[in-house]
């Protein structure tokens, strides 16, 4: 609970019904998706629970966050901002921090037909803002995680490898202008959006050095580094026609597939011959998604279910697949994209399962273009969390996976994750194929106390291996412990990352658990 | 220590480290480097050393901080320097001139990225490059002697915009060495391991993010050398096309250009795609005044480029696909005053596309230039030039280039001029200030604040934007060493 002085002070700002600091709604917002391994990983209780928050404040508009982080200063409490609030990196760290749920900041300021690009606020979710870029023939980037997530979150915050990368690239390479509240309370606007006299938001960079390299990096400071109450990103050509037609009833719709898209499954057979086969399809530029996934995960991103996991068998039994979605705008790029894919299989000896072997439901095309193939990872033990996440060629990304497979299929003997042959992984091609990234989705079940543990170790255990093999650094490389393992091997950069969030956040309020303490 | 003395122990110091025959105090060699083509007046440096190896930096920089000098890196020994970025505002000033830094250590063809030093230039560069059938991601006919590195560190628009994923492409991973002399790599180059087991793994450091939550290859960049000096970098490469057809589409309606080209970035339907007025493409094309005048007449004010490419067996369907597309796209359009032009010979424009030029483009006409350049959105082109040939009707050169995937575009303006007459420079000094001014105050956003346009600049742009990037300049070169003055880092 808050002091009475303080809690006025918030309740001022942003209304009386728009803060709360009453053990109900305190207990309610500890609880999120995997804070349980990362609890686990913390050596405490595997529960799914953080520390409590003092209070959940709702503000509504940055200066209601500045004024917030303003007596956050004042009496030394912490902050952690959340948009859509998925997963443990919402949470607070320690038990002297008050939430600043932004789900009021729900508004799309901002759809540039022009320009190509969207201004966001932090609650408007990848699904709200895709139905709407699509009436003008565009699309956004969404990361893995979903259209459910915030699309502002992801580009300023999180991480943002997505399905459809191939085509929208990297959520942190997509940011134009960025209005920021940093941790002492001051409000920076990045680009041309900092303009006195006719600021817009085309672009995020000067003038002179970019701040977007200290906003974020492959992956985002996880509101270590203050509060981001609106971002403009690009946007991109809608690959195919935009009628989106849908009938049925949850979870088994059907979907009218549009005109010009074409998917293809392929067997590599060898990560050898899928290395080549990836670099090929991504230099020719044809590719919508283009990823590699283990035989398991393939069955799982065109099943529903486990009963229809079950009935994938003549996909579930590839060595090496390969998905390739193909779109176009026209009848002509469409031919000559099918065209150059054909090539490609002669060429490599491939063959396309798609339409000989098996036919996927209409749905998935659906979901191929929402970028909603990561809640198939959900379906066999309810719960999945990806290790690894290393970003640069594909040939360490395939190194990586299968130099890590014996690792894997030592938890899954010990019965403590999902079976998926230690080959589970999931690679994506980013900008035509000019850099990778690999994560290995591994499932686990996050109501048995063994498998959450075993979870955790196996986090940990990969952590160490990637490491110590000089794999790169894997996603969750956050929080002071994993800096301090990472940063000796990594130039120190520790030690500079550490100078920023001092110099920006000399009070030390934004909550630093999923970044870094100045120390 | 009187001045004598310290500069004697200066000297000394430098030659310990890089050996006296890379150290000049020569005058007219220091001269050189006291101006360039730009109006900017700065002071003359006290030495000039030229470092050869990543150590060797390392330690000038940490003697640097010692000895309380300052350093000003420069990566070519082109003569065509600009913009003031290289002229020392402070006394105590040494050039650092990376120019025998210039390996290229790596072309890898597979992961399309090549690793140079600071001192590899464009006329180096591109034909080792052609070679292996690879193609730089280039600037608008670059000068040949120019540093493909200082390109890239200073965002020097490129002209594919569809390979333009983002405002720092090409740079990828960089090895820098920060103010305080602390040697540095970033993006996926920082580790885990040393460059050779990352290698070893397969790594090519084509990832220019982090290490993990950070990102410092966007604050190097843009810093005009004031944050760190970098010492190697890896760059994004394409394939060399085996086929190229150039479009050029002229029209007096401005407007319209920039609708359609609009059109064919937003669907990736072109390579290399600019806009340029009449005297521009002439200066770009031609080689003498008469003939750049010639050709600027014939032409209709504003002129579209782009060029469609394709490799391989099916380079013939990808050009039937990209050119009926395009002429539905011309067909849906209402484009009344486009006309295609055959005035201009298409292995003339390609040349400017694909190659380096032995002397800056733009001093062919009237032997002297000044670039006022900064970024818009296509809303306020059309204003921006009303106001710059209201103030500068004759002479003017313009180029439009949208950059960043179609998200905004690179606007330039080149005031043509004699430099040898006294009265022309004069006036010319003055409309530059002018015009850049008033672009300012019009929103104009100038995202490469050079010489006095910083004050200016920063003057116009929010408060805290100066603030937050001294807290940057005070954690990666807190004494001051590096190009001090620059940007909004007082001296």
């Amino acid at each position: 609970m808050l002091q009475k002085q303080v809690l006025e002070q918030f309740q001022k700002i942003v209304g009386p019904e728009n803060v709360d600091d009453g053990e109900v709604m305190t207990n309610a917002y500890s609880y999120n998706w995997c804070m349980e391994f990362v609890n686990s990983m913390e050596g405490k209780e595997p529960l799914p629970f953080s520390s409590i928050p003092k209070a959940v404040l709702l503000p509504s508009n940055v200066e209601e966050v500045q004024q917030i982080v303003r007596i956050c200063n004042k009496y030394n409490i912490q902050f952690k901002a959340q948009s859509t609030g998925l997963g443990p990196w919402n949470q607070p760290s320690s038990d002297n921090c008050v939430i600043l749920d932004l789900r009021r900041m729900n508004k799309i300021i901002k759809i540039d037909e022009r320009n190509l690009f969207a201004v966001v606020e932090p609650y408007v979710s990848g699904a709200q803002l895709q139905a709407e870029t699509m009436k003008v023939g565009l699309m956004v980037h969404m990361p893995g995680a979903g259209p459910q997530v915030s699309p502002l979150a992801s580009a300023t915050s999180m991480n943002g490898p997505g399905f459809t990368s191939p085509h929208t690239g990297h959520s942190a390479r997509n940011v134009l202008g960025v209005e920021w509240v940093l941790p002492d309370g001051e409000i920076l606007k990045l680009g041309s959006t900092g303009l006195k006299n006719n600021s817009d938001w085309y672009i995020g960079d000067g003038p002179g050095p970019s701040l977007r390299g200290i906003m974020r990096g492959w992956a985002g400071a996880k509101s270590g580094i203050g509060v981001f109450t609106k971002v403009a990103f690009k946007l991109f050509p809608y690959p195919c026609s935009t009628k989106f037609k849908l009938s049925g009833i949850s979870p088994n719709y059907e979907f009218e597939i549009p005109d010009y898209m074409k998917l293809y499954v392929i067997d590599c057979k060898s990560y050898n011959h899928l290395e080549k086969v990836f670099l090929k399809i991504e230099e020719e530029e044809i590719s919508f998604i283009c990823s590699h996934l283990s035989s398991y995960g393939l069955g799982a991103i065109f099943s529903n279910s486990i009963e229809s996991l079950l009935d994938k068998i003549p996909i579930v039994g590839m060595k090496v697949p390969l998905v390739v979605l193909i779109a176009a705008r026209t009848k002509r790029e469409f031919e000559y994209k099918q065209k150059v894919m054909s090539k490609i299989m002669i060429d490599f000896k491939l063959e396309n399962v798609i339409g000989s072997k098996y036919n996927p439901n209409s749905l998935f095309y659906a979901e191929a273009l929402r970028s909603n193939l990561g809640l198939h990872g959900f379906i066999a033990t309810g719960g999945f969390q990806s290790s690894k996440g290393q970003c640069d060629t594909v040939k360490v990304c395939l190194k990586t996976t299968k130099m890590s497979i014996p690792l894997k299929k030592k938890y899954i003997k010990r019965g403590v994750i999902g079976n998926d042959f230690g080959e589970g992984v999931w690679i994506t091609s980013y900008e035509s194929g000019h850099y990778f990234h690999i994560e290995s989705p591994t499932m686990f079940d996050q109501t048995d106390e063994k498998s959450v543990k075993g979870m955790a170790e196996n986090m940990e255990e990969n952590h160490q291996f990637d490491l110590i093999k000089h794999l790169g650094a894997p996603f969750f490389v956050e929080g002071d412990k994993m800096h301090d393992l990472f940063g000796p091997e990594m130039m120190n950069y520790h030690i500079w990352l550490r100078k920023i969030k001092k110099a920006f956040d000399p009070n030390g309020i934004a909550d630093s658990g999923f970044y870094i303490s100045a120390k | 220590m009187n001045d004598y003395e310290s500069e004697d122990t200066l000297f000394h110091s430098l030659a310990k480290i890089c050996g006296s025959k890379n150290i000049t105090i020569d005058p007219q060699n220091l001269k050189l480097y006291s101006n360039d083509m730009s109006f900017f007046k700065g002071n003359s440096p006290n030495l000039i050393t030229w470092p050869s190896k990543t150590q060797e930096v390392v330690k000038i920089i940490k003697l640097a901080n010692q000895m309380e000098f300052s350093i000003i890196p420069v990566s070519s020994s082109s003569k065509y320097r600009h913009h003031g970025d290289t002229i020392p505002r402070k006394d105590n000033s040494i050039i650092m001139n990376l120019t025998k830094m210039r390996k290229v250590i790596s072309i890898d063809k597979k992961n399309r990225v090549v690793m140079i030093e600071p001192g590899v230039t464009f006329e180096e560069l591109i034909p080792k490059l052609r070679k292996k059938s690879l193609r730089l991601l280039l600037p608008l006919y670059p000068t040949g002697t120019k540093s493909v590195l200082t390109s890239v560190l200073e965002r020097e628009p490129i002209i594919i915009p569809r390979y333009h994923w983002d405002t720092s492409d090409p740079l990828l991973c960089t090895e820098v060495v920060f103010g305080t002399g602390d040697l540095f790599r970033t993006g996926t180059a920082a580790g885990p391991g040393t460059l050779s087991q990352q290698k070893k793994v397969g790594q090519a450091h084509v990832n220019p993010m982090g290490p993990t939550q950070f990102s410092p290859y966007r604050v190097i960049q843009g810093a005009q050398g004031s944050l760190g000096i970098v010492t190697w970098a890896t760059l994004k490469l394409e394939l060399v096309p085996t086929v190229q057809k150039v479009f050029h589409y002229h029209s007096n309606n401005i407007e319209e250009l920039l609708d359609f080209q609009q059109k064919l970035v937003k669907y990736r339907l072109c390579d290399e795609t600019f806009i340029l007025n009449n005297l521009n493409l002439a200066c770009l094309v031609k080689k003498t005044r008469n003939e750049i005048e010639d050709l600027a007449n014939s032409l209709l004010k504003w002129n579209l480029i782009y060029i469609l490419a394709g490799r391989g067996d099916l380079t013939n369907d990808k050009l039937n696909y990209l050119e009926g597309d395009i002429n539905d796209l011309m067909g849906d359009s209402n484009l009344e005053h486009l006309e295609s032009s055959n005035l201009i010979d298409r292995n003339e424009i390609l040349e400017c596309t694909n190659n380096y030029t032995s002397e800056p483009w733009r001093t062919r006409y009237k032997c002297s230039y000044q670039d006022i350049f900064f970024i818009s959105n296509f809303e306020n082109i059309s204003n921006y030039i009303k106001k710059v040939e209201l103030k500068y009707p004759e002479n003017l050169g313009i180029y439009f280039q949208p950059i960043n995937q179609g998200t905004s575009y690179h606007c330039e303006f080149d005031l043509y001029y004699d430099s040898k007459n006294e009265k022309e420079t004069k006036d010319l000094q003055g409309k530059f200030n002018e015009i850049s001014i008033d672009l300012m105050d019009s929103g104009a956003f100038f995202n490469r604040p050079y010489g006095y346009w910083a004050k200016e600049v920063y003057a116009r742009h929010i408060e805290e934007t100066s603030i937050a990037l001294r807290k940057v300049k005070s954690i990666f070169d807190p004494k001051n060493v590096l190009n001090p003055g620059v940007l909004c880092f007082d001296e």
